[in-house]
């Protein structure tokens, strides 16, 4: 198993109120699933994928990832957990603008402590994969929306995580480009064996996984 | 219309309270600096200016200093004035001044001391355009005998009854009544020559006190010498005509100079002044730190108002879709610009009326913000109204300019030049702070290299007693029970030795005699150097800890006065001799005497720390002006100074019943000659953390603006596993160049500006390293704080936040 989440609340309190983000979440991943999550604006569909991610608390219940009990993991543990098994893929891509497509890919090597000769062949090999060699010079602003989101797949494909979690992928880009990241996607959960969890909107992007979870107002239905 | 935006602008203030805190708060800072800076050098700069006074000029001596002329005295002879007038028809005017020293007034034989005084001509009145309160202007100083009081002085002698027609007697000479015929206002006249009371000139040539001077003669130069020009005469054709000009009978290798009066208490630094004057370099530096810290403040405004801009972009794509005008939003914020400052000057002024008690301390002046302090101040308020309004214009053209279409969609807007502009600003803020803290850890490295500097004399525990006897005249029987009262003293068990000087290290001008010729003991007299001499007793010297390096001090001898005299090193080499002990018991002549050399004393520092060591010779004399008195150090520890000083001044009383009595320890009076210095070395200081302030808090400015700016960046780098302190070396490194880049501009500018101080003073330290790496140093941690707190919280961000996509 990959990750169990028990019984996972996470609220706010806003006027006296305790409003509920997540209630009573249970979820069991197994490595090389392709997990889709939908549900309507507001369902809390980001901020569980937040939670799996390890970029977001919660108040109650229990996680575990890869055997460690996340919610009882400091802050820096958890930090280096999700940076060693975790990528994440962004509905805007978030590509650091100054950057060249080589360097968006190199940085969270960098991060890492690869040295410098590991890295070089790390990013070749990733942009060999993605077939983007000759973008490698180019701005993200001199890409499209489709080849940009590549870059951040390939990102976070870089340092080899078991787990993707993508925001919503597709939702700024056309159908077409929609379509080929969708396909990357089955391709990298089947052939090479990365589960993934994505949040979407749409039915058809939702087919591409194994299992869809439907979220409304925090609650698994 | 504007109703409504002050109105929304006092909400903003209100709800950013820690923005709209640290923006008023440095602004405040600024104009409080400024205004107080601006009050103390106005009040140095309002020195000697009157109706007509920029027609009136000082005549001093220059002296021939090695074959050039050199500013010598700062007073002419007694015939200087009616010479230069009657040669120049330019001359309208003159008064001449006689300083009586260690005046004492008798009223109804109560003593008054600490009045200063002088003997003037009756032109007074019209040279220094000044008038009287009570008398007649035209006839005060006519006859003989005449005095005119200052308020206070009337005041003090004879309360709130009528001066004019009373008599006074001055200790010295008891047989002679003085009448008072006029008061005069000084209160508001700030003048380099101080008069709290005048004595008719014509006095001067009967009056006992006076017998042995010379008084038709170009001899003694010691009359301060004020000329009024005609308006529209070309002064600088008049001074060189005046340079020229070799009266009749006149035989010394000097000549005449003019000054104007009014840049004399700024720069003139003559020997004998009339009184301490001010430094015109340290109030030009302090004039330079008022702006610097006002200009800061205002960068820092700028820069603090642009970059939290950044936040309200949102409101004003709203405003904008909504139908605001671009020069509508530009009022806007301009109305908060406006409410800011008006803010900030407000707590300015309340600043300043609460510093000002502690200020004045500081600068030891006692400056006011009353109406014609204000008025003063009046120039610089256009100059701080403007800066406040081009500050104020610039947030709200950079906020009125954003578009409203990506404003809207979260796009917050960086321009590139706004960025450089605010980059340019600290880089500029961080100039002159490096530059200050520089300047401030070489000044106060200069201080302690002249406060440490041996002075070649050991003025430890050293008093010196003086006092006036007022009731008989110095006769013969006052020298006996003078000798009396040196033997008194010797018998207390505090005092470790007693000794006699005209004057002493640290000293003023008054007993210390300045000359241009002397004839050296190979016969060859020189004519065209400054030399200085006084008297003292044969144990002044084991006293004050000299030590020589060849001969002795004079012999006690029966009559107390011989021809013997005691030369310093200095002198040796004006004489051109190698070896001092060569010099012993050759005969030297000066005064048209002969003179017997009998010892060489090391060199020591007469005229303070400031001035080098010039050649002196000490003449034995019988003198009585300064007992010098050596504590005994342990009897003292044992029972306290106090102790000791209450015998002292109870042994004098009861040799000298009828006398006034004043002490002074030698080494505080030594140090005090750099009193100036000291002072303006601290506020140097505090203005300095002021402008550091100033600078950190537009840092802060900055750094969040950054943060916000990066805030994306932040949150990506931070998903892709980037730590803590990854985030902070990334937010932080600009800065730290920035910093450097300061630092690299600002060195040679410290440098600079210290090599021109230190010009000021004869033993300089030397400009080190260390005190540029120290101040770079201590402006870096200060850059690296400042920073560290935004970017910190900028690190420690979720950041979920930033990568929201909505």
């Amino acid at each position: 198993m990959l990750l169990q989440l028990n019984n996972i609340f996470k609220w706010v309190n806003s006027g006296g109120q305790r409003i509920f983000l997540l209630k009573d979440i249970n979820l069991n991943v197994n490595e090389g699933e392709f997990i889709s999550i939908m549900g309507p604006s507001g369902s809390g569909k980001s901020t569980l994928l937040n939670v799996i991610g390890m970029l977001d608390g919660f108040d109650e219940g229990e996680y575990h990832f890869l055997e460690e009990s996340v919610h009882s993991l400091k802050e820096k543990h958890r930090a280096n957990l999700y940076k060693e098994y975790i990528g994440f893929v962004f509905q805007s891509y978030h590509l650091l603008d100054e950057l060249t497509v080589k360097e968006n890919l190199e940085m969270p090597l960098l991060y890492k402590k690869f040295k410098g000769s590991e890295r070089k062949a790390m990013v070749a090999d990733m942009l060999d994969r993605f077939n983007i060699v000759g973008k490698k010079d180019l701005f993200p602003a001199q890409l499209s929306g489709g080849q940009q989101q590549l870059v951040g797949i390939a990102r976070a494909l870089i340092s080899n995580p078991k787990l993707i979690l993508a925001d919503e992928p597709t939702g700024n880009l056309n159908s077409a480009q929609g379509e080929e990241i969708m396909e990357l996607f089955k391709k990298l959960n089947e052939e090479d064996g990365v589960t993934i969890i994505q949040v979407t909107h749409s039915e058809k992007n939702a087919a591409y996984g194994s299992r869809i979870i439907n979220l409304l107002d925090g609650r698994k239905v | 219309m504007f109703k409504l935006f002050l109105k929304i602008a006092t909400r903003y203030l209100l709800k950013n309270k820690l923005y709209s805190f640290i923006n008023i708060f440095g602004l405040a800072i600024g104009i409080a600096s400024f205004v107080l800076i601006m009050l103390y050098v106005n009040y140095e700069r309002s020195y000697d200016k009157f109706e007509g006074s920029e027609n009136v000029h000082r005549v001093f001596m220059d002296y021939l200093e090695g074959g050039e002329y050199v500013p010598g005295d700062a007073n002419a002879y007694i015939v200087s004035g009616p010479a230069l007038k009657e040669e120049f028809p330019e001359i309208e005017n003159f008064v001449r001044f006689r300083r009586i020293r260690d005046l004492v007034v008798l009223n109804n034989n109560t003593p008054y001391d600490g009045i200063v005084g002088s003997l003037a001509d009756p032109e007074y009145f019209d040279v220094f355009d000044h008038g009287l309160v009570k008398g007649d202007v035209n006839t005060a100083l006519n006859e003989p005998y005449s005095v005119v009081l200052s308020t206070s002085v009337a005041q003090k002698l004879f309360g709130d009854g009528n001066p004019i027609g009373q008599s006074l007697k001055i200790a010295g000479d008891a047989t002679v009544t003085f009448t008072v015929t006029g008061v005069m206002d000084n209160t508001n006249r700030n003048t380099h020559i101080k008069n709290d009371l005048l004595i008719s000139f014509k006095t001067f040539y009967t009056w006992k006190i006076f017998e042995n001077d010379w008084k038709y003669t170009w001899n003694q130069n010691e009359y301060y010498t004020y000329v009024k020009v005609a308006a529209n005469t070309d002064v600088e054709l008049l001074n060189k005509k005046i340079m020229a000009f070799v009266p009749k009978g006149f035989e010394f290798k000097e000549r005449h100079h003019m000054e104007p009066i009014e840049s004399i208490h700024l720069y003139s630094n003559k020997p004998y002044e009339a009184g301490t004057n001010g430094n015109g370099n340290n109030i030009k530096l302090l004039s330079i730190i008022a702006f610097i810290t006002l200009l800061l403040s205002w960068m820092n405004y700028m820069n603090l108002s642009s970059s939290k801009s950044l936040e309200r972009a949102k409101e004003i794509g709203i405003r904008k879709v909504v139908g605001g005008k671009k020069s509508q939003l530009t009022l806007q914020f301009l109305s908060e610009s406006a409410l800011l400052n008006f803010m900030a000057i407000l707590l300015a002024l309340g600043a300043v009326f609460l510093l000002l008690p502690g200020f004045n301390a500081m600068v030891g002046q006692n400056l006011g913000l009353d109406g014609t302090q204000l008025t003063a101040l009046m120039p610089y308020l256009g100059i701080m109204l403007l800066g406040a309004s081009l500050a104020a214009l610039y947030p709200a053209f950079v906020l009125s300019r954003f578009n409203p279409a990506k404003v809207l969609k979260g796009q917050v807007q960086t321009s590139k030049n706004g960025l450089h502009f605010r980059r340019a600003l600290i880089i500029t803020q961080f100039v002159a702070t490096i530059s200050l803290l520089i300047c401030t850890l070489m000044a106060n490295k200069q201080i302690n290299f002249l406060k440490n500097r041996p002075i070649g004399a050991n003025l430890d525990q050293v008093v010196a007693l003086k006092g006036q006897i007022l009731d008989r005249a110095y006769d013969s029987i006052f020298y006996k029970d003078f000798d009396v009262l040196l033997e008194e003293l010797k018998r207390s068990p505090y005092v470790a030795e007693v000794g006699c000087t005209g004057t002493y290290p640290g000293d003023d001008f008054s007993n210390m005699n300045s000359n241009i010729q002397l004839t050296f003991p190979d016969g060859h007299t020189d004519e065209t150097h400054i030399w200085y001499n006084y008297g003292a007793r044969p144990n002044y010297f084991n006293l004050m800890g000299m030590d020589f390096v060849a001969g002795n001090a004079f012999l006690q001898t029966a009559e107390k006065w011989s021809h013997n005299v005691v030369v310093n090193e200095e002198m040796v080499r004006f004489m051109g001799i190698e070896d001092p002990n060569a010099l012993i018991g050759e005969t030297i002549k000066f005064w048209g005497q002969d003179w017997t050399v009998s010892g060489v004393v090391e060199d020591y520092n007469h005229f303070g720390m400031k001035s080098a060591v010039v050649p002196i010779i000490i003449r034995h004399d019988r003198n009585t002006q300064n007992v010098l008195v050596k504590l005994d150090q342990k009897a003292i520890t044992m029972a306290g100074v106090d102790k000791a000083l209450n015998e002292l001044e109870q042994t004098w009383h009861q040799v000298f019943p009828v006398s006034t009595y004043n002490y002074t320890f030698l080494d505080q009076k030594f140090q005090a000659l750099f009193n100036e210095d000291q002072k303006f070395a601290k506020a140097f200081q505090i203005f300095t953390l002021l402008a550091i302030l100033i600078a950190s808090l537009g840092l802060f400015g900055l750094t969040s603006y950054t943060c916000i700016q990066r805030k994306k960046e932040i949150g990506v780098r931070k998903v892709n596993g980037a730590t803590i302190a990854q985030i902070l070396q990334l937010l932080n490194q600009n800065f730290i160049k920035w910093v450097g880049l300061a630092f690299v501009i600002a060195v040679p500018i410290a440098w600079f500006a210290m090599d021109k101080w230190l010009e000021g003073f004869a033993y300089k330290t030397t400009i080190s390293w260390w005190v540029f790496v120290l101040g770079g140093l201590v402006a870096l941690s200060i850059a690296i704080l400042t920073v560290s707190w935004q970017s910190f919280r900028a690190a420690i961000a979720n950041p979920v936040e930033s990568l929201r996509d909505e």
